[in-house]
């Protein structure tokens, strides 16, 4: 059985849980296994999604220590349904939650973890799992051994989430799990979100973001005077705002925006996944880079491989002499 | 306190990176190692802490000359001493590998009071390795901290942790504890002259991993094959001297994609 930990946010399944049933589904059909969804603390959770996706079960565990997401109960009532239930291989999501007690619950079982994973093939009766390493510009072949369960984290948007078979109907299960022995080491104040301040990049039809590339904070007017000239908005990778160059809400990727505009121009941003993931689906991605093995190329539709510093004031004025 | 500061040493990511013949990891003959980049703003907080609440850094390690260079490095910055684990057979360790070796070195030294460690290595980059750490030690931990501050009494640490969307989740800690730093998370100080010559004086022992009881570790994955990605890329490069470009590049804006 392939189990799946579907993940969670404010009552509902999470965009890369669909994910997981995706991957699950397939690499369940070219395994010979079910495919069963777990979902802890699972009370005033919408579960349409799973309700009929074409999988086995869904699986709940509830108890006052899931109302908030805790590590050490995830773990015990996890290894606990490992110890029953016995699945050959159990997904979550590359999330920071799912990085959070995955790595635990592999060390309690004593069993591998490939984190990290964007796609995977089925040689002989194994799965070989293709894991992102060296930032995403190398991929890592690696072969779970001495038999399972393993366990594995998805990479968000590396399988396509509405590509999910419906038309299913699991059963459901709740099943009774004691955590009141679990001692509390681990208590959550609270949740807040940064400030967005003015800066709405989510409704932004042109977005330019500028990256490491550029160099030094005075460098950016020239991501500015390119956003100007094409009516747009500016953005940053992170590098960009740690170094402070840009307050933290221009920050485009996984910790910040998402943003889907109509164009959207990478000025020397080598385009980590987590960047990646926040501006994917622009309608249009232009990158200009010096460095063609930049991961952003992969992602964009048309590229410059070039010096910015040259590119960028010759494409601002073109535009501003367009527009007059 | 007492904090470790634990540090990777990695392929400098600024360099090429070239796939050895095995095709298994990258070439690491003449490859040049740096600390991973993430753990340096562990080991800033780690110092950092120090000197709001005393107590001392150590600095841990995994690997050959490497890890050597990497641990010089952080008593440079200041932390009080180093623990080198003498590894030079790491190809194919996992990250579980690594969190025992380490863990097992913490116990050694007579435990700690807090473990911090970059939330990601710059190598395998999956964060996995200082959760691992706090499972195999039998501690707490939270991911991701951008801020971490103790209680007076030095029994608990509070964590702001970044979670995704721009979302922050504050958590309390009991310790002992394994906390893993975000990048960015502050500004590692740099080592000064005074601080280089400093280090020199500084106790650095060199363990094997016999010494600190871990026997030779099963890595529980098969390596089968280092790539690089598949460009199932739909990019369309546009050459030329900066002006032919951009030129061309509007063009394909305007007409083929419409988005001007």
């Amino acid at each position: 059985m392939i189990l799946i930990i579907a993940e969670h946010r404010e009552g509902k399944l999470t965009a890369n849980s669909k994910e997981l049933v995706v991957f699950a589904q397939r690499a369940g059909r070219d395994l010979g296994m079910p495919v069963q969804a777990l979902v802890l603390g699972s009370a005033g959770v919408d579960l349409e999604m799973l309700s009929t996706a074409k999988i086995e079960r869904i699986l709940t565990i509830d108890d006052a220590r899931l109302n908030t997401y805790d590590p050490d109960a995830w773990v015990h009532a996890l290894k606990t349904l490992t110890d029953q239930r016995s699945p050959a291989l159990i997904v979550a999501g590359h999330t920071t939650q799912g990085m959070d007690f995955m790595p635990r619950l592999a060390v309690a079982l004593r069993k591998p973890l490939v984190a990290g994973c964007v796609d995977y093939a089925k040689i002989g009766d194994h799965l070989v799992l293709t894991r992102q390493v060296f930032n995403a510009k190398m991929n890592l072949k690696v072969m779970p051994k001495n038999g399972g369960p393993f366990l594995a984290t998805l990479v968000p948007g590396s399988f396509p989430g509405d590509e999910i078979e419906m038309g299913g109907t699991p059963e459901r299960e709740a099943l009774p799990v004691d955590l009141t022995k679990i001692p509390v080491r681990r208590r959550s104040l609270g949740v807040s979100k940064a400030s967005k301040g003015n800066v709405d990049l989510a409704s932004a039809s042109v977005i330019v973001a500028g990256g490491r590339g550029l160099k030094q904070k005075e460098n950016f007017s020239l991501i500015s005077e390119l956003a100007d000239a094409l009516g747009g908005a500016v953005g940053a990778s992170r590098p960009v705002v740690d170094a402070e160059w840009l307050p933290r809400e221009y920050q485009i990727g996984s910790s910040g925006q998402t943003v889907s505009p109509k164009l959207y121009v990478a000025v020397g941003i080598s385009g980590a996944i987590q960047h990646l993931v926040g501006m994917q689906n622009a309608r249009c991605i232009v990158a200009i880079n010096k460095d063609p093995e930049a991961p952003i190329f992969k992602v964009a539709h048309y590229g410059i491989v070039d010096d910015l510093f040259k590119v960028v004031p010759a494409l601002t004025k073109l535009v501003r002499d367009l527009r007059g | 306190m007492k904090i470790f500061s634990c540090i990777k040493p990695v392929i400098d990511p600024a360099t090429r990176l070239v796939i050895n013949e095995s095709k298994t990891w990258i070439k690491t003959q003449d490859a040049t190692f740096i600390a991973s980049e993430a753990d340096n703003y562990a080991l800033e907080e780690a110092l950092r802490l120090r000197e709001k609440h005393n107590g001392e850094v150590v600095s841990l390690s995994l690997g050959g000359e490497e890890a050597a260079k990497v641990l010089r490095a952080g008593l440079a910055m200041g932390a009080d001493r180093a623990i080198q684990i003498s590894d030079t057979n790491l190809r194919g360790a996992t990250e579980f590998n690594i969190a025992e070796t380490l863990a097992r070195a913490i116990e050694k030294d007579g435990g700690a009071d807090l473990v911090l460690a970059g939330v990601q290595s710059d190598d395998l980059g999956t964060g996995a390795t200082g959760v691992m750490l706090a499972e195999f030690l039998g501690w707490s931990h939270a991911t991701v901290a951008i801020a971490i501050s103790a209680n007076p009494e030095g029994k608990m640490v509070q964590v702001e942790r970044e979670l995704e969307g721009g979302v922050i989740e504050s958590v309390e800690l009991t310790l002992p504890a394994v906390v893993t730093i975000q990048y960015g998370a502050n500004q590692p100080r740099y080592a000064s002259l005074k601080g280089i010559m400093a280090a020199k004086k500084k106790p650095f022992v060199v363990w094997s991993p016999g010494d600190v009881g871990v026997a030779a570790s099963d890595p529980m994955l098969e390596v089968k094959e280092l790539v690089v990605p598949e460009k199932k890329s739909r990019v369309e490069i546009l050459s030329g001297t900066p002006e032919e470009s951009v030129t061309l590049l509007v063009e394909k804006l305007r007409k083929e994609a419409k988005v001007l």
